[in-house]
Formats: structure tokens, C-alpha cells, sequence
């Protein structure tokens, strides 16, 4: 669970130097699993750092890199540039990211996981209007009509590249799932209208290019972990599930999961998906709820038989005044997996 | 009379259906043939930013659609800013908005300008990573009436109360309704910062600013 990593690392005095430290970094994250009694070596959600290693090939600082976007379509030069397969330059985040998943590989029953941000994700952050792009494209301009069309496009082939590179250099560094999260792979960015009307928009921008990389990952002999926390219609769950056939399919609060079960093959097991973004607020989540609904929730899989793990819809970023409220509930949250359902909430 | 009503409807029709080059085409042969620009806004784009936002809350459209139709109604509006200005005209209701301090997320933040433009509000939009002393000289320069605050990360959420609470420091607290929004705030945490109004999406943002304003004036 993401949230782990992150609250875990936030014990630190020196939180920015562990952030970058393989080693220190590889502790926090073993501290994390054994914490809350997983196998399941779940690192730190940092999805900026497939962006920042992409744009250091062109010269853009790691510290410009977050508020950096593409607003005109690439020329020659830069988009080759951005395309290359050689894995380096690597910003500081992504050596200890790997260096990381090294030191978890060492340690006898923990599983290293690595992640990358998915490729459509990442086009999101590349661009300064990503969702107009991908509905003018979803309603058929094409990129010799439209520049912003081009630029989506040309962002989209430098961004599964970029991807790639990441994945492969985790695979070698021992990961032996890697969690792809594509959080923006959601309504809010492709229209259900579109999809209704027969669009291929969420085909070519999301599933091709992650299936792309799911047989890298079969080559590297990795398993993947999926992850969307975004607002998803059922035909986006089945894609994620048939298609792409992840041994753990993560999702948002948004999606009931029992319900969800029906969509997905036994085989896939579905993690999630408490609400950790609420958690700073005991207004909007307090302790006696997150027991509540997570109790529910494990009662609920249970009874319609599908596979699952209780944890977090996703990341949640510190924020330091509610520290206590969000590791109070996290900690309730994964009390719940230590007792019994009570009796009759498995129905319902 | 025809002709007018005609183009009054396609200039409809291209905002609704998201084609920004036709509300372009449209309005430059509406003004051509000397129809008022006030007229387009009210007779045309407010009462089709009005049905985007029906067709959001019943969910025939969604946040592409939204932004295909703003960006229509933007290009038929950079024709009539002009002549507004020009005839010495001007909307009237003003909202400042910007993503607060330490967030540089903007797409919920252009949604939500981009209809309350198409509804008739100017909008001053100071884009992301907005400082509260940014938007205390915003108020105090450029008079709003509401100010809207937008923050998508649970990190950059407290920047919101900072703002309300250099605006009351600047004593301009009263002169405007603040209204907040993004993925992670609550009507809860609107109320414990001392916001006015909260609204999980854009249609419902731009309801919120007519009905706090409609209040006020009742």
C-alpha cells in the first residue's frame, strides 16, 4: 500500500535525503511491509519520476521538470531526443528507486514491487490541456488537422518510451511485479459519449500502449500489478482485466468491488480501495468509519468468492498536520483484516 | 429577423456541440450583420453553456464535452471582448479565480472559468500556484464579488484557508463570497475554513455562484 511507504518515510528527520538514498529508501520500504504484515514490498508512489528523467534529456532541471509542458508539437530533434532507448540520464528519485528494489530482492519473503507511472498518465502531465487534445481525437481530427491532436500523439509514443526504459530498469534491479498506474485513465479524461459512440480514443491511447508494456514485463519475467484510481465506466474495468490480465488489479473508491468481481477473472485479485484521500479529515472520515468500510468490504468479497487484498484507493500526499489523523485510520483500516467479519455483514 | 435567429442557433448548435471553429464563424458573420454582442451572450452562448451544464448533470456529457464547449464559447468570446469594451460594457458579476498556492493542477480550475464565462460571469483567472497575496491584491485591485479557489493535492488544501484568512486579514473578507473546489475538499472542510460554498463540479459551481448572488440580491 502506497500510503505505507509514504507515512513511514515521513518518520524520518531527513525525509528528502531517504527520498533519494537506494539503501535508506529500501528500509523505509521494509519497515513498511513489516509493519503492516505484508509480503507484498510496496514501494513509495512517486509518479513524477518517469517525467523528470524523460525531460533531463532535453535539459530541463528536475526542479522545473513538475510545471514543465509541451504546448506546440515537437520538432525533429527534441522528439528524437525524447525517444532514445538508453536508460540514462536517471534523476536522483529514480536511482533510489531502483537501488531500492535491490535491497528489498535480498531480503528472504518480501516481494519487490516497482512502479511506474502508466503512459497515458504521464502524456496528462506533459500537456498543458491533455483532455481537449483527446477529445478532438476521440471525435476523429486527426494530427495533420489539428496540432494539438500531433502534439497528444507525438506525447503519447515519448511517453510509453519513457515507460519502458523505467520498467526495464527496475525488472533488472530485481522487481518482480512492477505497479503501472495509469489514475488518469478515467472519465474525466475520455469520454464515456465518445466510447459510447464507437470512438477507439481509450483503445489507442491507453490499452495499446500498456499492452505494449505488459509483454515487456512478460519478457523481463514480471508480473504486473494495475492501478487506476479514477472515475471508470465497466468497460474500462473489463479492458484493464481481460486484456491486460494483471496478477492484482488496483482501484479507486469510486468502484464497489464486489460488484466489480463480475468484470474480472477469478484469477485477477483486486485490491483496494478504501478512501485515503479523505483520511486528513475526521469530519469527512472518521476512525469508526474506516473500520465500518472496511469491514464491509471484506465481508462483501468474501461472500461473492473473489479474490482480494484490503488496502488504500491510492497515494495520499503528506500533509503534515494530519499525520496522526491518517496513521490513525490506516492503522484501523489493517486492524480489520487481523479479526473476525462480523456476523451478518457478509450478506447484503 | 430570420437570418438573426438563424445565426443566434448556430452559434447555439456550435457551442453545444463543441465546434469551436463554427462559434468563431458564427459570431463574425452575427457581428457582420450588426447584431449586438450583449445579444449573442445572452440570447446564445449562456442559454448553450446553461444545456452543457444540464447535459453534465444528467450525464449525457462529461468533462470533455465541457472543455470542447468552453473552448467554443472562448473563441466567439475573443471577438466580443472588444466591443464590449469598446461600448464601454462589461458583465455583471466578476469572479477572480485561481489553483491556490503550492498546486499547479489547472484542469478543474479552467472548467470551472471557462462556464462561468460561457454564463455570463467575467472571469479573472490567475492561473495556478496563486499565493494569497495574489489574490488579496486580485480583490482589492479588480473588485469581484466571488473569488473561487481550487486545489487538487490534500497538501496544497491548506493554502485555501490561508487565503480566506489574509483576505479577512486585508479586510476584504465581506466584500466577496469565496467558493471552493477539487478532488479532495469537502463541504466539511469548506465550512471549518470559513469558505462560503463548495461544489464538487463545474455545473455545479457556476449554480452555486448564481444562487449565492441571487440570495444576496433577494
Amino acid at each position: 500500500m502506497p500510503i505505507g511507504a509514504d507515512l513511514v518515510l515521513h518518520e524520518e528527520p531527513d525525509t528528502e535525503s531517504v527520498r533519494n538514498h537506494g539503501d535508506a529508501l529500501g528500509r523505509v520500504i521494509e519497515r513498511t511491509a513489516a509493519r503492516w504484515k505484508t509480503p507484498l514490498a510496496i514501494p513509495l508512489m512517486d509518479l513524477r519520476l518517469e517525467k523528470t528523467d524523460l525531460l533531463a534529456r532535453i535539459g530541463v532541471t528536475r526542479k522545473d521538470a513538475e510545471a514543465f509542458h509541451f504546448t506546440s508539437p515537437l520538432d525533429e530533434t527534441t522528439f528524437a531526443a525524447l525517444s532514445g532507448g538508453d536508460a540514462c540520464p536517471a534523476c536522483p528519485g529514480s536511482l533510489a528507486r531502483d537501488r531500492a528494489l535491490a535491497y528489498i530482492a535480498a531480503i528472504p519473503g518480501l516481494l519487490p514491487i516497482g512502479m511506474a507511472i502508466g503512459p497515458f498518465s504521464l502524456v496528462t502531465r506533459l500537456m498543458a490541456d491533455p483532455i481537449t487534445a483527446a477529445a478532438m481525437a476521440g471525435r476523429g481530427v486527426s494530427a495533420d488537422d489539428s496540432d494539438e491532436v500531433r502534439l497528444l500523439l507525438q506525447c503519447l509514443q515519448i511517453a510509453e518510451a519513457a515507460v519502458a526504459r523505467s520498467i526495464r530498469g527496475q525488472a533488472a534491479h530485481g522487481a518482480r511485479a512492477i505497479m503501472i498506474c495509469e489514475p488518469a485513465a478515467n472519465t474525466s479524461f475520455l469520454s464515456p459519449r465518445q466510447l459510447r459512440a464507437g470512438s477507439s480514443i481509450f483503445e489507442r491511447l491507453v490499452m495499446e500502449p500498456n499492452l505494449r508494456l505488459n509483454s515487456i514485463l512478460e519478457e523481463c519475467g514480471c508480473d504486473l500489478i494495475f492501478h487506476d484510481c479514477g472515475e471508470l465506466i465497466d468497460a474500462m474495468v473489463e479492458g484493464f482485466a481481460h486484456r491486460l490480465h494483471p496478477v492484482i488489479l488496483s482501484l479507486g473508491s469510486s468502484r464497489k468491488l464486489w460488484e466489480d468481481a463480475r468484470l474480472v477473472p477469478a484469477d485477477v485479485v483486486l485490491y483496494g480501495n478504501l478512501p485515503t484521500k479523505s483520511f486528513y479529515s475526521d469530519g469527512a472520515m472518521p476512525v469508526e468509519e474506516v473500520t465500518r468500510r472496511a469491514q464491509e468490504l471484506l465481508a462483501k468479497m468474501k461472500a461473492c468468492r473473489h479474490p482480494h487484498i484490503l488496502g488504500s484507493e491510492c497515494d495520499v500526499l503528506f500533509v503534515p498536520e494530519a499525520r496522526e489523523a491518517i496513521l490513525k485510520k490506516v492503522d484501523a483500516m489493517m486492524a480489520v483484516t487481523d479479526r473476525p467479519v462480523p456476523r451478518g455483514q457478509a450478506e447484503g | 429577423m430570420a437570418v438573426f435567429m438563424a445565426q443566434n442557433k448556430d452559434l447555439y448548435d456550435a457551442i453545444l456541440s463543441g465546434d469551436a471553429k463554427k462559434a468563431h464563424a458564427t459570431t463574425e458573420a452575427a457581428l457582420a450583420a450588426g447584431v449586438e454582442p450583449m445579444t449573442l451572450i445572452q440570447e446564445s452562448m449562456v442559454p448553450a453553456m446553461d444545456e452543457v451544464g444540464r447535459l453534465f448533470e444528467c450525464e449525457e456529457y462529461f468533462v470533455p464535452e465541457l472543455l470542447l464547449a468552453g473552448r467554443a464559447m472562448k473563441s466567439a468570446m475573443e471577438l466580443l471582448k472588444p466591443r464590449l469594451s469598446a461600448a464601454g460594457q462589461r458583465m455583471a458579476v466578476r469572479v477572480v479565480i485561481g489553483t491556490v498556492k503550492g498546486d499547479l493542477h489547472d484542469i478543474g480550475k479552467n472548467i470551472v472559468a471557462s462556464m462561468l464565462e460561457g454564463s455570463g460571469f467575467e472571469v479573472i483567472d490567475l492561473g495556478t500556484d496563486v499565493s494569497p497575496e495574489r489574490f488579496v491584491s486580485a480583490v482589492d485591485e479588480r473588485k469581484p464579488q466571488v473569488v473561487c479557489m481550487s486545489a487538487l493535492l490534500t497538501v496544497t488544501m491548506p493554502a485555501m484557508k490561508l487565503t480566506i484568512d489574509a483576505l479577512r486579514t486585508a479586510g476584504l473578507r465581506t466584500q466577496v463570497k469565496v467558493l471552493i473546489g477539487g478532488a479532495p475538499v469537502t463541504m466539511q472542510y469548506a465550512r471549518e475554513i470559513g469558505a462560503d460554498g463548495y461544489s464538487e463540479n463545474a455545473s455545479g459551481a457556476v449554480g452555486l455562484v448564481k444562487n449565492m448572488l441571487a440570495g444576496e440580491a433577494a
